[in-house]
């Protein structure tokens, strides 16, 4: 019995309050030194579920998971993007240095095709980030996706809108994006294991368009002030 | 060659008696509905006889069972036949309306002779719960008529074949009605006698399709068979001559076709996550459940155990008179996995491919895609999307020298609704396509809207500004 408990602290299962624990769970780092901080050290959780949530495209959430990417696609590891808003942009990733023979891209057409393959790219070795776009998802399919997750070990990471934040889930790990002032993305840490949440921090993102620390920006005058807008 | 020929008496008869789990009198009447062609065993002792009007069959036995005979039908169950039977013979030849030919001259060896190929057809038979007269013959007619005349032997012997022939009775010998009654006004009453008639006399006085006959019997004159394919999808149906209300009811008949679909999947070594059943009812449209696996399967319990969920969710609309259980999706079956010594090396590769083929198979092959750059100056134009196939491509060695792009592009460029707030980079100019036609003249610029997404923004040189990405 006490095995069984010690096994559950060490996986910061049990919530504790008191204290902060250091886990023993299997993660990735983030590669931005600034979060892993804010997330005990380790970064995203292997074998769980994480969740982004933002509600507009475009303010750093691809390079956010960037470095992962990289580094899974290089050795070796598949990375799936499923249900995408948009088009990810082939020249820009194989810029990044992220490994296009080990991306795919996974268009379903209905709900149920869409769990099915989920959890079935979860559930394989050669998965190494699986990040998907769903449309709606009820909490018992997201419990239904956490234990798909536990099955394999790899980073499951869904892209949702912002208001789902009050609804709670069996994440083990939940982000909040928000887009800072000077092109950098705000995180609030909503959930995590293992300790409190609700540490914020932003990242510098500006690099991501090639606007290297330019503390305010700088206005071009073009061409567009004599057209309709 | 040696041929093998299974006559089914009362295929038809057979075939809806064991779809059903309680034993009544059925007969099957012909196409008109006044006679009874075929009675089953229970019928018979009750003192039905084939030949019989359906009205005394009726008054003899008030609660039977009547199946009208529907040549469409009859043609597809023997069909079904020969799939059973291509499993222990290469070349099949089906010969309506009631018989299939194998060929088991080449047979004698793998079974270990010829009556044991006989006794593995004989248990087939059984396990099926068919009734089949059986004969083998040199000649493929030679086998059909004996296994009509229900006196085939287990024998490779071709004097003793052409003597058991030679006794049958002319009427037997299925020759055209004319043809008949011109041989028996020659004094002619068995096969034998016909065969000792010279051959050209034969084709002068009566016909030389006579002969061709005579001489395809005897095995002087080619009698080529067309080999029958096995199609490449599983397809069974059960008739019922009751309807049948409860879902309950048509676990019976479905068990067995599992059972068959199970056999089916052995023995072509695969698997499939799909089936699909059609319930046919009287008055209406035919209701269509697709039942998927979430894996590869083909096990006919696992089956049954989802089809069972399936009908305790949805219960029947109407009556079934007709069930089709068909598969067209096989997927090759995963070896074991096989774990070395210290259980930890696992085929990645593999695992890759079966992941692949499975997320292909479910979801089609489109629905799967692999990026790739494309040197073209259009951004539209600078990827492509192709069909995930394993195989490396050459690894490209300037991608370092690719311009800055976003991690998003848009399907098509969006109107830019508001004045961005603030303006980064450019403008880049785009200016290309002239040599296919789709001409691009565009200036490209690095801007932040109020929202605070980065836009990737575009000014046309006609239309006016455009978003055609978002820096993620």
């Amino acid at each position: 019995m006490s095995e069984l408990l010690n096994t559950l602290m060490q996986d910061a299962r049990v919530w504790q309050g008191h204290r902060p624990i250091q886990t023993s769970q299997p993660a990735e780092p983030t590669g931005y030194q600034v979060l892993d901080n804010q997330l005990g050290g380790i970064g995203w959780p292997r074998g769980a579920l994480s969740e982004c949530l933002l509600d507009a495209p475009g303010i750093g959430e691809l390079h956010l998971l960037l470095p992962l990417m990289q580094r899974l696609t290089r050795a070796g590891k598949t990375v799936f993007w499923l249900n995408p808003p948009h088009i990810p942009y082939a020249p820009a990733l194989a810029r990044e240095g992220v490994d296009l023979d080990q991306v795919i891209l996974i268009h379903t057409r209905g709900e149920g095709d869409f769990l099915w393959t989920l959890e079935n790219c979860l559930r394989s070795p050669v998965t190494g980030l699986v990040m998907a776009w769903p449309d709606k998802l009820a909490a018992r399919e997201v419990r239904r996706l956490q234990l798909a997750a536990e099955a394999g070990s790899n980073v499951c990471v869904l892209f949702r809108e912002c208001r789902y934040a009050e609804q709670n889930s069996p994440a083990a790990l939940r982000l909040e994006l928000e887009p800072g002032d000077h092109q950098d993305l705000k995180i609030h840490v909503l959930k995590r294991r293992g300790s409190w949440s609700g540490q914020r921090c932003a990242l510098a993102m500006a690099q991501r368009a090639d606007l290297a620390f330019r503390e305010a920006p700088r206005v071009v005058h073009g061409p567009w002030a004599g057209s309709r807008r | 060659m040696l041929w093998l020929y299974l006559h089914f008496p009362h295929l038809l008869l057979d075939h809806i008696r064991r779809s059903r789990d309680n034993a009544g009198a059925l007969v099957i009447v012909e196409g008109s509905g006044q006679k009874v062609i075929q009675a089953c065993p229970e019928a018979r002792d009750q003192g039905i006889r084939a030949g019989m009007r359906l009205k005394t069959a009726i008054s003899l036995v008030p609660d039977l069972g009547i199946v009208r005979a529907d040549h469409k039908q009859e043609a597809r169950i023997l069909a079904d036949q020969a799939l059973w039977l291509y499993r222990y013979a290469a070349h099949i030849v089906l010969v309506p309306p009631d018989g299939v030919l194998a060929e088991v001259g080449s047979l004698q060896r793998l079974y270990g002779g010829l009556p044991a190929a006989w006794q593995t057809v004989e248990h087939a038979l059984n396990d099926r719960q068919l009734t089949a007269w059986m004969a083998i013959g040199h000649t493929p007619l030679a086998a059909r008529l004996l296994a009509r005349s229900g006196k085939g032997e287990c024998t490779a012997d071709q004097g003793h074949i052409l003597r058991s022939l030679g006794q049958m009775p002319l009427l037997a010998a299925g020759f055209d009605e004319r043809t008949c009654t011109r041989l028996q006004r020659l004094g002619l009453n068995t096969l034998g006698e016909v065969f000792d008639l010279p051959p050209a006399e034969l084709a002068r006085r009566l016909s030389p399709e006579t002969l061709a006959r005579i001489q395809k019997v005897q095995g002087t004159r080619a009698d080529p068979q067309i080999p029958w394919q096995p199609p490449h999808h599983f397809r069974q149906q059960a008739d019922f001559v009751q309807e049948i209300e409860h879902a309950q009811g048509l676990l019976f008949p479905l068990q067995r076709m599992l059972g068959e679909l199970e056999e089916d999947l052995c023995w072509r070594q695969q698997d499939t996550d799909s089936l699909l059943l059609v319930l046919h009812h009287r008055h209406q449209e035919p209701a269509r459940l697709r039942i998927r696996t979430s894996g590869p399967e083909h096990r006919a319990e696992a089956f049954l155990n989802l089809l069972r969920l399936r009908f305790e969710q949805q219960p029947l609309q109407a009556p079934v008179i007709a069930l089709v259980l068909s598969v067209r999706r096989f997927i090759d079956r995963e070896a074991p996995s096989g774990q070395d010594l210290l259980g930890e090396t696992r085929d990645l590769n593999e695992a890759w491919h079966t992941l692949v083929s499975r997320l292909q198979a479910r979801l089609g092959a489109q629905a799967l895609r692999r990026l790739s750059p494309q040197a073209d100056h259009r951004p539209e134009r600078a990827w492509s999307a192709t069909e995930v196939a394993r195989q490396t491509r050459p690894a490209r060695t300037d991608l370092q020298q690719l311009p800055r792009r976003p991690l998003w592009l848009l399907q098509g460029p969006q109107p830019l609704t508001e004045a961005p707030r603030a303006w980064f980079a450019g403008p880049e100019r785009v200016s290309g396509g002239w040599w296919d036609g789709q001409r691009v003249q565009r200036d490209y610029y690095i801007a932040q809207l109020h929202s605070g997404q980065l836009a990737w923004v575009f000014r046309d040189v006609r239309d006016g500004w455009f978003v055609h990405g978002w820096f993620g």
